[in-house]
């Protein structure tokens, strides 16, 4: 699968060359808009993007921010601490206020495609081009995403550095762990989402990391989802060497945690369990975060395989992601302190 | 005629009432994690004989234990309490069409597990809110439309004003809510056993145990307050007094019930007809036989959904999408004198 | 156990009844009779105190009928209404197994007396072969006779019956007043009834109360009572009493 990914990677070149005038781009939902050659303000209602556009230099463009970014998420304010000024410019549902849109007067909006006819609807009542972008978990599709947003953003030169930079570094974790054999890869269960039950039918880090998820393959409970509700007799029955618990909320708001997974008498029997093999990861809710996913993926490879991944200092390598991409000192400690990750054989 | 009548009636309730115990040794062979049959004869001495801990595996007690019996208990205490409430409110309203959900409790709960998951956080559970939500929603009914005594319509209609007001109030504590607490409070909403543990029962299951019992000694008493109003003073009834007691009842078990289950459908409406075909419509037989039945069709309904996959199905899908046919082919069938 | 009204007054909106000073005399039929509007149903519900009833204004052998517990007054009066809508296909022994309520405890289930007293209320009005069936399934004259047998299993002194006679053929309307009758005959049982048919009530009551726009015309045995005057006073129309083979009729 992993190599697979890197032919795709190989594959993809940059569709579109801007041109004078307006650039035509194609979106995740295959719609071409026209967008306009310079993009002064841009208004991104999808929060992967948002932190896609702070990564490519383009942070002080944004002229609003999305409910979700401003309420629930907090590596935003650490890598572009001005937004704390932007105006929330959509409600809890992620609808955006047409009127505080047009108030903002942005250049480009670029919207989520999990709301059905949003972006079209948008662009109809706005006058404006509106972009829908999402990467759904998957490394090829994020990777194409940077590059879009760079083209549209009239900041192809950067993005293509950030892929170089995000395509490399997954290429280097799968050279080191390309030769191990599937039943050397430790079978792990995912739990995400606030439920010990609830886990992503795909989650790419995890395999890239050369780890197997447990859920991988199931339905999802809903159609249109990633993440499918287990019973508990069935995560027993698979009896994972490692539980990865979403460590993306703060220490305060997590149902699931890494104490009460242990002192569950349920769970006394499980390998992960009495090994105290439970960690917590980052994940993800819809939204990645790039260099987030890209230090999580070091992470999990340096808990599944220490012994090849022995020189790897994952806070060093995280802080320099975070460095190249955000243009922040420290970064990633820093976040990993805010969630209050602890150390473990992780780093 | 008669004869064969009762004798076949008698053969009916025994049946029905040996139909939970079959039903839970049943179910207990059940789940994901395969125990074969001859294991789970040891595995179940093991809890109550320390010296034969050695022979069994852990994991085998822990599922036991902790995942399937609380579950199965949860089933048949909820199963039977709300087809006792439907049962109990049905013979009270004198109209079988009422179920246990009329007087606002459904909106009343799910908004007190929203308000929890939202503002208590995500740790604390939202049971306890849900049941006194759903207490508050039936006060609130029973205060507005006047009395007990109060027609029928009146109160359905003032338990309808209720809901809506409480639905309403729920649209706005979701409209606020993180992504995260609605995926939880979605699944509540939808009716699931699935993470039912002893500490969620702890106090659930007294709550159901001692409305169960107190609606059981009240059965005959229903036969007299499904009279009019008059007939059952006239008899001797203290009638608002006894039908706030049944009332009263019936709304704790369904609140208990409703707040660690979530919001399953149709069995308050069902079971009890279903007994009423079968046996007659003396509340003395009714009563238990509801219970029982109930039980076993939750539990049944349960264990169906774990056997067909292990992808959590909530449980209150299946009782709708059972309940609704059956509930259709009564409808059609008894269309004079309701039984 | 006699029935005894010192000053009785109800009103809503509509209407008005006031009486003062009557008595039911114990062990007797008591024909309550009026045009349609009287208040005859009414009297009857404040007698049984199934409509709000003052202190001190009607008594039960000397006792304060408004002032009794529920269950009290229950052991010692009935109240017959004039019909039953069914719900419930109840058996006709269940059916009338209600009406021990009076007897019996909140938590309490019907023990062999309370099945000792329905069978012998079914037994007197001649229902026990339909004991086991549906009440729905009995025709209306079989109904009114199982409302009657369930106010018997009360095991009251005194009855009041409304309108029990309504709506039946000619058979079924002796066969019930005939039962009423027997009731007062052989276990000095009060009975007030109101009734529609005149000719009934003179032929059976052993006392008639006339009530118009809720006030008392007249009371007392129909021999000492009644008269074309006063049934014209009445009801409004001219009225003529006849003889014949013995039976008093009512000509209009």
């Amino acid at each position: 699968m992993i190599a697979a990914l890197c032919l795709c990677l190989q594959l993809l070149a940059l569709p579109y060359a801007p041109k004078e005038g307006a650039t035509t781009i194609r979106d995740s939902l295959g719609r071409t808009v026209a967008v306009p050659e310079r993009v002064r303000r841009v208004l991104s209602l999808q929060p992967e993007v948002t932190r896609i556009i702070v990564a490519l230099g383009a942070g002080p463009s944004l002229v609003g921010r999305d409910d979700f970014l401003a309420r629930f998420d907090h590596l935003f304010p650490l890598i572009h601490p001005a937004q704390a000024g932007l105006p929330v410019v959509s409600a809890a549902d992620g609808f955006p206020k047409l009127e505080v849109v047009l108030r903002l007067d942005p250049d480009l909006i670029i919207a989520s495609p999990s709301e059905a006819g949003l972006p079209d609807l948008l662009q109809k009542k706005t006058g404006k081009p509106v972009l829908a972008f999402s990467s759904m978990g998957r490394f090829e599709d994020l990777l194409r995403e940077i590059l879009w947003v760079g083209a549209a953003l009239g900041r192809a030169e950067r993005a293509g550095t950030l892929a170089r930079f995000l395509r490399e570094k997954l290429e280097a974790v799968r050279r080191r762990t390309e030769d191990i054999p599937a039943e050397r890869r430790p079978a792990v269960y995912v739990s995400f989402w606030g439920s010990f039950t609830r886990s992503p039918v795909g989650y790419e880090p995890v395999a890239a990391a050369a780890g197997r998820n447990l859920a991988d393959g199931l339905l999802p409970s809903r159609l249109g989802s990633v993440a499918v509700e287990v019973s508990l007799e069935r995560i027993l029955a698979w009896d994972p060497e490692i539980l990865l618990l979403h460590g993306n909320y703060l220490p305060g708001e997590r149902t699931v945690n890494v104490a009460g997974v242990l002192s569950d008498p349920r769970l006394r029997s499980v390998r992960a369990v009495k090994d105290c093999r439970v960690y917590y990861t980052f994940g993800f809710w819809h939204w990645w975060d790039p260099a987030l996913a890209l230090v999580e993926t070091i992470m999990l490879a340096k808990l599944f395989h220490p012994e090849r991944f022995q020189d790897v200092d994952v806070v060093r390598e995280g802080n320099e992601v975070f460095r190249v991409f955000y243009g922040m000192e420290g970064g990633f400690d820093a976040l990993r302190r805010k969630l209050e990750i602890p150390d473990g054989p992780w780093r | 005629m008669d004869k064969k009548n009762r004798k076949s009636r008698r053969v009916l309730g025994i049946l029905i009432m040996a139909l939970p115990v079959a039903l839970f040794v049943l179910s207990l062979n059940v789940g994901s994690y395969s125990i074969p049959a001859g294991d789970m004869g040891k595995t179940l001495l093991s809890l109550v004989v320390p010296s034969l801990r050695q022979d069994v595996p852990q994991v085998h007690r822990d599922i036991v234990l902790h995942i399937r019996l609380p579950r199965l208990l949860l089933a048949l205490a909820a199963g039977a309490s709300l087809a006792v409430s439907g049962a109990a409110l049905q013979a009270l309203f004198r109209n079988p069409l009422v179920n246990e959900y009329i007087l606002g409790l459904s909106s009343g709960s799910a908004f007190g597990a929203a308000l929890s998951l939202v503002f208590l956080g995500r740790s604390f559970p939202p049971q306890p809110a849900a049941f006194v939500f759903a207490m508050v929603a039936v006060m609130a009914v029973l205060l507005i439309a006047g009395r007990p005594e109060s027609g029928l319509v009146s109160l359905l209609l003032t338990g309808v004003i209720v809901s809506a007001f409480f639905s309403a109030l729920l649209m706005l504590v979701e409209f606020f809510a993180s992504p995260y607490a609605l995926q939880s409070l979605f699944y509540w909403l939808m009716g699931n056993l699935a993470l039912a543990g002893w500490r969620d029962l702890a106090l659930a299951l007294p709550l159901m145990a001692a409305g169960l019992t107190l609606l059981i000694l009240l059965r005959w008493r229903m036969n007299v307050l499904s009279m009019s109003d008059e007939e059952a003073r006239a008899a001797g009834a203290d009638v608002r007094r006894e039908k706030w007691l049944v009332i009263l009842a019936a709304t704790l078990v369904t609140a208990a019930a409703t707040s660690v289950a979530g919001i399953i459908g149709w069995l308050g409406l069902i079971v009890p007809h279903l007994v009423r075909m079968a046996v007659g419509a003396d509340n003395r037989i009714v009563i238990p036989l509801s219970a029982a039945l109930g039980a076993s069709f939750l539990l049944a309904a349960d264990t169906v959904t774990r056997s067909l996959t292990s992808i959590e199905i909530p449980v209150g899908i299946f009782t709708s999408l059972i309940g609704i046919p059956i509930f259709l082919a009564l409808l059609k069938k008894s269309k004079k004198v309701w039984l | 156990m006699s029935l005894q009204v010192r000053s009785l007054a109800y009103s809503n909106k509509n209407f008005t009844l006031r009486l003062d000073a009557l008595e039911f005399a114990a062990g007797r039929l008591t024909g309550i009779v009026g045009p349609n509007g009287a208040g005859k149903t009414t009297l009857l519900k404040c007698l049984g105190v199934l409509l709000p009833l003052e202190r001190k204004s009607v008594f039960l052998d000397g006792r304060d009928l408004a002032a009794m517990p529920a269950a009290h007054r229950a052991r010692r009066l009935s109240y017959v209404p004039q019909e039953h809508v069914p719900t419930f296909s109840y058996t006709v022994r269940d059916f009338v197994l209600t009406g021990r309520a009076a007897h019996l405890g909140l938590f309490a289930l019907p023990a062999a007396r309370d099945a000792a007293a329905v069978e012998e209320a079914l037994e007197f009005v001649g229902l026990r072969p339909f004991a086991g069936r549906p009440y729905v399934q009995l025709s209306s004259g079989e109904r009114r006779l199982v409302l009657i047998a369930r106010a018997l299993a009360q095991d009251a002194d005194v009855l009041l019956l409304d309108e029990p006679t309504t709506f039946l053929d000619p058979r079924h309307e002796v066969e019930v007043l005939g039962f009423i009758k027997r009731l007062t005959r052989e276990r000095r049982i009060t009975v007030l009834v109101t009734l529609h048919n005149l000719d009934m009530a003179v032929k059976y009551s052993d006392a008639l109360v006339f009530l118009k726009e809720g006030r008392v015309h007249a009371a007392g045995p129909p021999e000492e009572v009644l008269s074309e005057s006063l049934l014209e006073d009445v009801y409004d129309i001219p009225m003529r009493i006849v003889h014949c083979d013995g039976h008093k009729l009512i000509v209009r």
